[in-house]
């Protein structure tokens, strides 16, 4: 008999526990935000897509030979002065695993991982050849035309 | 002539109450999604509207635009007149739930002096619609929410019930305006039995109205979607009408039986009744959000062996109170 109203009792003080949590979080601020017009800030060590500060860049290849699924593809020729010039800097970001080796492996630190995240498009060329060499790759993804 | 135009009034009546009723039912799914996001420390529906308001509105549209599926193997006149079973007597039971006046009008449809017991007579009956529902589907997902549903609404009726019939003997009628105006100088919830009358009513009702922590007919991690799995578009939407109906109804019933009322100082009337259902019905939603969803075992047991003995000493101290 006293363990029944006992259990009533400790179940109703249980109950009105449960509700004043619930109570505090009713007039919390929303930890959620409203995506497509709010975006969040990604963090420090987050990988995105790769990218290239061009004039870093000494064209030492260990990017290229580091790389575990060879997306990257590099050439150079040498001009008159005997200076290493760009042929081309290609990205296949369909291969890309985001591993980030490049970026550790990278004595000058020309090619890092940037902070994009939305890197959905329509036409698969953008993504299997981007030039790296190119300033304005990512300006598309970059300011998605959402605002 | 005479007789046309009671006709005309009852049909403009019945027009002002279905509208009442689907505008109020949107508004609360609106208000549903809203209470829980913010519980959940979310925003809800914001884009359609402001705060996304009109959120319900669309979602109508949607369910009307829907194509009506049949499913192979249905019990065909059982499953079509479930969703009505589930919403007509919803809708009856809003003719003797006194609104309180507005501009020297009583807005009472019809002020029966056996309201209580036509409320309970009709509110019983949409067990059955989702009983029909459950069996006509022809799936057994939708039998067990029906059977439980069933289960559930009969056992928790015994306790409802004579809570209700506590505020009756207090009023000394049966009639829901009479015993708006027997609260004149003082809610009944403010006297110690009637207070524990108005707990019993309130958890009595929510397993009524099928709502967590008693939602077992429908439990979705169960059950998929429980009687109403089958149904889809224009029926899916009367069941949903159906709840939100139901929830509007006891909330009325509580805020008439034991807060007063449209009784209140200061405000019209209309607003007081409005307030007070809309608070609790709030309420209901904050425990719907709170808690989990307890055991069809734990379900029963805490109907029958918590619920009604207290329920029936209630009562009992309720009649020596009186009699004293």
């Amino acid at each position: 008999m006293i363990r029944y109203f006992k259990d009533i009792i400790t179940g109703a003080w249980s109950l009105i526990k449960g509700l004043f949590v619930t109570f505090k979080n009713l007039f919390s601020k929303a930890v959620t935000i409203q995506y497509p017009t709010q975006k969040l800030q990604m963090t420090e060590r987050y990988r995105g897509l790769a990218d290239l500060r061009v004039e870093k860049c000494i064209k030492c290849y260990m990017c290229v030979k580091i790389c575990p699924t060879g997306c990257l593809s590099l050439a150079h020729k040498e001009n008159a002065e005997k200076k290493k010039e760009f042929e081309h800097f290609k990205y296949n970001m369909e291969l890309c695993c985001f591993c980030g080796m490049c970026e550790q492996v990278c004595p000058t630190q020309a090619i890092y991982m940037n902070k994009i995240y939305e890197i959905a498009v329509y036409d698969r060329d953008k993504i299997t050849h981007i030039d790296l060499l190119n300033a304005g790759k990512y300006d598309e993804w970059a300011h998605p035309t959402v605002k | 002539m005479v007789s046309i135009l009671t006709f005309i009034v009852m049909i403009v009546v019945g027009a002002v109450v279905l509208g009442f009723i689907a505008v109020s039912a949107m508004f609360l799914i609106w208000w549903e999604r809203k209470v829980s996001a913010h519980i959940q420390t979310r925003y809800g529906p914001m884009r359609v509207g402001w705060h996304g308001v009109l959120q319900s509105v669309a979602d109508v549209v949607k369910l009307l635009l829907k194509e009506n599926i049949t499913p192979e193997g249905v019990d065909k006149p059982v499953w079509w007149l479930a969703p009505f079973f589930a919403v007509v007597p919803s809708v009856m039971v809003f003719v003797c739930i006194p609104f309180g006046n507005l501009f020297g009008i009583n807005l009472i449809a019809r002020d029966l002096n056996i309201g209580i017991l036509y409320i309970m007579a009709l509110t019983s009956i949409c067990v059955l619609g989702i009983f029909m529902a459950g069996w006509g589907s022809n799936n057994k997902y939708s039998l067990l929410g029906g059977m439980r549903s069933a289960a559930q609404i009969v056992s928790y009726e015994v306790p409802l019930i004579i809570s209700m019939v506590t505020a009756a003997m207090f009023a000394g009628t049966l009639s829901m305006q009479k015993i708006v105006e027997a609260q004149k100088g003082m809610w009944f919830v403010f006297q110690p039995n009637m207070a524990l009358a108005f707990v019993i009513f309130v958890i009595s009702a929510t397993a009524e109205i099928n709502r967590t922590p008693f939602d077992i007919p429908e439990a979705e991690s169960e059950l998929v979607a429980g009687f109403h799995t089958e149904y889809s578009g224009m029926k899916f939407a009367m069941f949903f009408l159906g709840e939100y109906t139901n929830l509007f109804i006891v909330s009325a019933l509580a805020a008439t039986l034991f807060l007063g009322g449209w009784q209140g100082p200061f405000l019209s009337p209309v607003l007081w009744f409005l307030i007070k259902t809309y608070g609790i019905i709030t309420v209901l939603m904050w425990v719907r959000w709170t808690f989990p969803r307890v055991r069809v075992d734990q379900l029963m047991g805490f109907a029958w062996k918590v619920l009604t003995p207290i329920a029936f000493a209630n009562l009992v101290v309720a009649g020596w109170v009186l009699l004293r």
